[in-house]
């Protein structure tokens, strides 16, 4: 399979005072298309400033990151911004959904910041809403969702504009088990049915192990890398062997 | 570190929102403040002018016949017992020009002729540079010393005086007046000359000597009464007694327009100061929800929770009232040197009252202090709980706001009516309150209304700018308390210029309307003299262009109801000419029946604010007599909404030029009006009616111009306000970018979620601009709602004189006042929206483990 996503060398350092901070240490990685990776580790490891480079929310210290042919780590903020609305879609811990706009509105969003409407892309926000399970609540408002059904709108609006890669920081992290776990389902559905590229930041193993690769990160660094494969039972039990296997 | 140290490290940990909270209130102060200082100068002024125009006079006796006092009466007048003194002043309008030179000009004078010596000992006359009259210098005159400088005159210059007999010798200036007592009437264009020298200039030429208006007169310690009573038993003609206080009284009521407004706008912009301090503040708690929490978890009280907010509202008070208040000096002093430049209103120089100054500190520390104190309650209320919730506490609701707005609003109303003196003038307490309370009121309104008014209003925004435009209008219901408060301190500076501007347009146009229906053939010519209508007609309507030459003749008169008689005044006019060019705007009676009346003799018209007062109509009679002569019996012929212009201040009473000679003894006029023929160039009407004017001591008049002048003042008055109305709108906009502000910090995270999705930091910007547009636009909007409301209900509860053309809408004025709301609201929005593009993506998407 072609890679989609390729980071190259990465560093990331933030200065603290007169010195700086290493976040991430020359990590390099290649994602390819259709496959579902999670990026794993404690707090701190710097899993997260992985995300963010890998999304070009930010910029690395150095090296590259190359998004489905892209190279958006050399692109100004204003270029990087477009790439990222065309090629990129976030999950995020907080599910951050617009209080004022409805279900529809908001998985719409995209579109509306690209300039279109939300009439030209009816169809689409429909087939969205249908395969988040939320098809009867196009009208209503974020407040008066559960936790589970604003994080489906939250992945309805990621997957709006059939991204090349979606990025997922923690999106199990604000839900209770059982919700979670109707989350990594639609996760895992998107990738094995509709090919989804999927990139999943995590600290539990029992999210992480949806994954078909797994890598471990420590110090900023990738430690290890556990290649799980497309499976359907989602068993945690192998992942956390290999992780207590190294030490974790 | 003490606890009340809280306090101050919470301002200075805001320090842009605490800056322009301060400098919300500063501006409130300062206009406050500048209007007390101005309607201070501008009541000094009056005590001022009223004493340097009576002297050391006790009474003004003043002569009620157009002929005034004859030397008779004058010589009586001085030997009555107990008077010291007696100054007697003779006036007339006259016309002087310069000496013949390339350079040749003519200039519209109030002549006041004097006694040189009597005068000395009865005003200390101030002038700038030069000499008092001296008899021994007949010719010699004083005239305004702004007036020489602006026309480049000097002492030693020489006029002449148009008009006036052969051989007597052109006029020399031998002192320059200052700016004070007779120096200061007709705005400065006047010249004092020896009485003598005045009568025998005109004397043979007008056939009629240049009348004494008053006689002013010192009297002796408690014999005023006594003086009085010698004056009504042995004067013989129609007169009028006044004193100082009458003058005071006079020119108070002149300016009682001028102090009216002072009151609205101070109240405006204290109301508007009050919006911006309860509105930060609030956010200062909503925003500290969670500190307080913890301080509470950890025993402060809510009384010292209450004592650090009121610490926070006492800063902000203290700060901005002083720098208010200079500020407001400040301000004073240009308004005062705009006034005084205008003359709209009687001004002195920048007085200093500590008094004032401390009413201004005490008036914005208490508003902005009772402004803080709901905020401050609302902190001490917060619960230790607050601080253990993931989430902010919603705020209290507007409804629960209102009330207490509405208390504040009628609290500062309360305390202004204290400060400022508004028993000037008929109805200026009750319009100026209505005005204020419809302005205030109406705001409340919209604030209470916002959210359907953003919905309507920010839906073209929504499809114009896409998803900058929805999400801006959205977020607009993200804190309705807080966005309705900062668009109502926006609303009521909006507000308060269109009320001005339609207020101004409406006497515009009752201007034009009044001199277009009272001027037929839009021309017209005043001579020097009233000069015998029979005698001026071939050369009247020898001007070149001239299709019609109407004389209207004018006289005081008075209306006679049994004993008693009142002053009135009359005019004659011809009612075929009035009834051919379409003059005259009838409110009652038929047009051509009351012509016809008119024409049929013993019929008269009568101004429409005189019959509404008097419950006069059509078919009712009136007994008119010239004063001192047996009244004639007068049919009612018709109502008309205005009449020619008069000292009384209802307008003239119209007959036939008929009636007014062969009842009255009228036949002389001063006032011609003069219709163009259509096919002459009017350029060379217009030449030929002002060498008329000029060879007979007159002036040449036109309809649009006596409008542009009617409106002209009034307009420079209300500009004064517009730039005090803009000082309210100013302070709205520091709230614009207060409540942006903290709405950015808030969503910081949601922010980053849009950049996360594609939205580029322009468009963040943009999101945030649309929005402080919607706020401006809501604000434009209803502001044009309120502003219209205020103005009607001033021209409606004015007299008819005043506003007869009813409301004028001031379109243009309108669109530029929605424009200014989008404009204002729009700069107060790039400050947040450059701090929202600024919103970091990685720092508001971490996640929590």
């Amino acid at each position: 399979m072609p890679a989609i996503l390729e980071a190259r060398d990465l560093v990331k350092r933030y200065p603290v005072g007169s010195s700086s901070v290493e976040a991430l240490r020359g990590v390099s990685l290649t994602v390819e298309q259709g496959e579902f990776v999670a990026i794993m580790g404690t707090s701190g490891s710097g899993k997260s400033t992985m995300l963010h480079l890998l999304g070009g929310l930010d910029r690395p210290t150095s090296g590259e990151v190359v998004i489905d042919g892209v190279e958006i780590s050399r692109l100004d903020d204003e270029s990087a911004t477009l790439t990222r609305r065309a090629k990129t879609g976030f999950v995020f811990q907080f599910f951050n959904l617009i209080p004022l706009l409805n279900v529809a509105e908001n998985v719409a969003l995209p579109f509306l910041i690209a300039g279109g409407s939300q009439a030209e892309h009816r169809a689409r926000v429909d087939e969205l809403l249908e395969l988040v399970g939320l098809s009867g609540k196009a009208g209503n408002r974020p407040d008066q969702l559960s936790a589970g059904e604003q994080q489906r709108v939250a992945l309805a609006r990621a997957l709006a504009t059939g991204p090349a890669i979606l990025m997922a920081d923690e999106p199990t992290g604000n839900l209770d088990y059982t919700t979670g776990t109707e989350i990594l389902d639609l996760l895992w559905d998107s990738c094995d049915r509709l090919g989804q590229t999927i990139v999943l930041v995590t600290h539990a193993a029992h999210a992480a192990a949806y994954a078909d690769r797994v890598l471990v990160v420590q110090d900023g660094a990738i430690l290890d890398e556990i290649k799980l494969g497309r499976r359907r039972d989602h068993e945690a039990r192998p992942l956390i062997a290999r992780l207590a296997a190294l030490g974790l | 570190m003490r606890l009340g140290d809280i306090a101050w490290r919470g301002l200075a940990a805001r320090p842009l929102r605490t800056a322009l909270t301060v400098i919300g209130v500063a501006l409130g102060v300062a206009v406050l403040s500048a209007t007390l200082i101005t309607s201070q100068a501008a009541t000094e002024a009056v005590r001022r002018a009223a004493q340097e125009l009576y002297g050391d006079a006790d009474l003004r006796v003043r002569a009620f016949d157009a002929d005034g006092f004859t030397p008779r009466s004058i010589t009586a007048l001085r030997q009555v017992p107990g008077v010291l003194n007696a100054a007697a002043v003779s006036e007339k309008r006259g016309v002087v020009s310069t000496t013949p030179s390339e350079d040749d000009r003519t200039f519209s004078l109030l002549l006041l002729g004097v006694d040189a010596e009597d005068e000395a000992r009865m005003r200390p006359h101030e002038l700038a540079t030069g000499e008092f009259l001296d008899p021994a210098l007949p010719h010699g005159v004083l005239v305004n010393a702004g007036w020489a400088r602006q026309n480049g005159f000097g002492i030693g210059d020489e006029l002449i005086l148009l008009g006036h007999r052969q051989g007597v010798p052109n006029v020399r200036i031998v002192g320059l007046l200052e700016d004070a007592g007779f120096g200061a009437l007709a705005s400065g264009s006047v010249m004092v000359l020896n009485r003598d020298f005045l009568a025998e200039a005109f004397e043979a030429s007008a056939e009629t000597p240049v009348p004494v208006r008053y006689v002013d007169l010192q009297v002796a310690a408690d014999r005023t009464d006594d003086v009085q009573a010698a004056i009504d038993a042995g004067l013989t003609e129609p007169f009028v007694v006044e004193t100082v206080a009458d003058a005071e009284a006079q020119l108070d009521r002149a300016q009682a327009g001028f102090a009216g407004l002072a009151f609205l706008f101070s109240m405006v912009a204290l109301a508007v100061g009050a919006f911006l301090v309860a509105n930060t503040l609030g956010m200062t708690v909503a925003e500290r929800t969670r500190e307080i929490g913890l301080l509470r978890a950890a025993g402060t009280t809510s009384r010292q929770v209450l004592g650090i907010f009121l610490r926070q509202g006492g800063a902000i008070a203290v700060l901005g009232s002083l720098a208010g208040v200079l500020a407001g000096v400040a301000l004073a002093v240009l308004l005062i040197a705009f006034l005084r430049s205008t003359r709209a209103v009687l001004v002195t120089g920048v007085p200093f009252h500590p008094g004032a100054v401390a009413l201004a500190l005490l008036l914005g520390g208490l508003v902005t202090l009772a402004a803080a104190a709901l905020p401050a309650i609302a902190a001490s209320r917060v619960s230790p709980l607050d601080a253990l919730r993931p989430s902010r506490q919603p705020g209290r609701t507007l409804r629960e706001r209102l009330p207490w707005l509405a208390a504040l609003v009628g609290g500062a109303l309360l305390v202004g009516m204290a400060a400022y003196p508004l028993d000037r003038g008929r109805g200026s307490l009750a319009g100026v309150l209505l005005g204020a309370g419809i302005l205030l009121g109406g705001t409340l309104l919209v604030a209470a209304l916002l959210q359907p008014l953003a919905a309507v209003v920010g839906r073209p925004f929504a499809l114009f700018f896409g998803a900058e435009g929805l999400l801006g209008r959205a977020n607009l219901g993200r804190d309705r308390v807080r966005t309705a408060l900062t668009v109502g301190a926006l609303t009521i500076g909006l507000a308060a210029v269109v009320a001005l501007s339609a207020v101004s347009a409406s006497a515009r146009a009752t201007a034009d309307r009044w001199v277009e229906s009272i001027l037929p053939g839009g021309h017209g010519v005043r001579l020097g003299v009233a000069a015998d209508i029979a005698f001026m007609r071939p050369e009247i309507e020898s001007i070149t262009g001239a299709r019609l030459a109407t004389a209207i003749v004018e006289s005081p008169a008075v209306i006679v109801e049994g004993d008693t008689a009142r002053e009135a005044w009359l005019a004659g006019i011809d009612p075929t000419a009035f009834q051919d060019e379409g003059a005259l705007i009838f409110v009652e009676g038929r047009r051509a029946a009351a012509f016809e009346a008119l024409r049929g003799g013993g019929a008269v018209l009568v101004p429409e604010p005189m019959a509404a007062r008097e419950g006069l109509a059509p078919g009712d009679t009136l007994r008119v007599g010239l004063p001192g002569a047996e009244p004639v019996e007068l049919e009612i012929a018709g109502v008309v909404a205005y009449s020619l212009p008069s000292r009384v201040t209802d307008g003239a009473l119209l007959v036939s030029l008929a009636d007014a000679r062969d009842a009255f003894g009228l036949t002389e006029a001063e006032l011609w009006a003069v219709a163009p023929q259509p096919d002459v160039p009017i350029s060379a009407f217009r030449d030929a009616l002002e060498e008329t004017a000029r060879r007979n001591g007159g002036q040449s008049v036109t309809a649009a111009e006596l409008a542009d002048q009617l409106g002209r003042s009034l307009g420079r008055l209300i500009g004064l306000f517009d730039v005090l109305a803009l000082l309210a709108v100013l302070i709205g906009g520091l709230g614009v970018v207060n409540t942006l502000a903290m709405g950015v910090a808030e969503r910081a995270r949601e922010i980053a979620i849009l950049r996360s999705h594609g939205m580029t930091v322009r468009q963040v910007q943009a999101m945030v601009v649309t929005e402080a547009a919607i706020i401006g636009a809501v604000g434009g909007l209803a502001a044009i709602g309120i502003g219209l409301l205020v103005a009607w209900t001033t021209v409606t509860l004015s007299g008819p004189r005043e506003f007869a053309a009813g409301l004028a809408v001031p379109w243009v004025v309108l669109a530029a006042v929605v424009l200014l709301g989008i404009g204002v609201a729009s700069a107060a929005g790039i400050y947040p929206a450059r701090a929202a593009a600024r919103t970091s993506m990685t720092d508001n998407l971490r996640h929590f483990e």
